[in-house]
């Protein structure tokens, strides 16, 4: 069940980085036609990166002491001490940025170059700051393994 | 001439909750450090959740909102966009280095 949980942390924050994208790049094209489009993906990312982190989080608290046990033994320490403990702070900031983005794009994107500029700057920073919480997390995992295997041998 | 005839103005929500965003974030990486230099405060947190995480979380996620709100209430929204970008770009970018550097360097 807790591998589950752990894939749809994933899956949540992968679909809140292709969304955000999808943000960053119909506002480029921002008009009439798209703008409520731009403000339901908005919302959408911001729903799936409090998923991924309601999600994670529940597994970080339930579930993860065995896992740290297991990468602190092994030959990758560093994925716990460094890589997790980064994550779980940095992903605070990932998500107030996604919350932030729905507000701006209440704003009216296509009569508003400023508005659009805010946009696509917090639309940049949500895939940036998400593609690097999806690396740490495979750190994380692979010092895991780690751990297995040189337990196993 | 598109240019000149597009408005400047954004909403007063979106200035406050952009400097509620880059203040949270530094003081999110401030909690960091005083939590892990301080195994009291680190303990009082855990205390009051069960978790620190879920402490630290709480408190960061209540903190953007009510500054977002008191922002939202004692400034006109005629912030300058380009520097509520700086603002958010410098808060998140410092607070992703103070964090990254702490678990790096002084941890």
């Amino acid at each position: 069940m807790n591998e589950i949980i752990l894939m749809a942390h994933v899956l949540f924050g992968v679909a809140c980085i292709l969304t955000a994208v999808w943000v960053f790049v119909d506002v480029l094209n921002a008009n009439q036609a798209n703008l409520t489009r731009i403000r339901w993906l908005s919302r959408a990312a911001a729903v799936f990166m409090w998923l991924a982190f309601v999600v994670g989080g529940y597994w970080y608290v339930v579930f993860y002491s065995a896992d740290k046990a297991i990468i602190l033994k092994g030959p990758w320490p560093f994925a716990h001490n460094y890589f997790m403990e980064t994550k779980e702070h940095l992903v605070i900031i990932l998500l107030l940025l996604a919350t932030y983005l729905p507000i701006v794009t209440a704003n009216n994107l296509v009569e508003s170059k400023e508005a659009r500029r805010l946009a696509l700057w917090v639309a940049a920073l949500i895939p940036l700051l998400g593609l690097m919480m999806e690396g740490h997390g495979a750190v994380i995992a692979m010092g895991v393994k780690m751990g297995l295997l040189a337990n196993h041998q | 001439m598109k240019d000149a005839m597009e408005k400047s103005s954004i909403s007063k929500n979106t200035v406050a909750f952009g400097w509620s965003l880059a203040l949270c974030s530094v003081l999110n990486a401030l909690l960091v450090i005083v939590k892990e230099k301080s195994p009291a405060v680190q303990a009082a947190m855990k205390k009051m959740t069960g978790h620190h995480w879920v402490t630290h979380a709480a408190v960061i996620v209540a903190l953007f909102l009510v500054f977002g709100w008191v922002f939202a209430r004692i400034q006109d929204g005629r912030s300058p966009v380009n520097k509520l970008i700086k603002i958010i770009v410098a808060g998140v970018v410092v607070a992703g280095a103070l964090i990254v550097g702490f678990y790096l360097i002084a941890d």
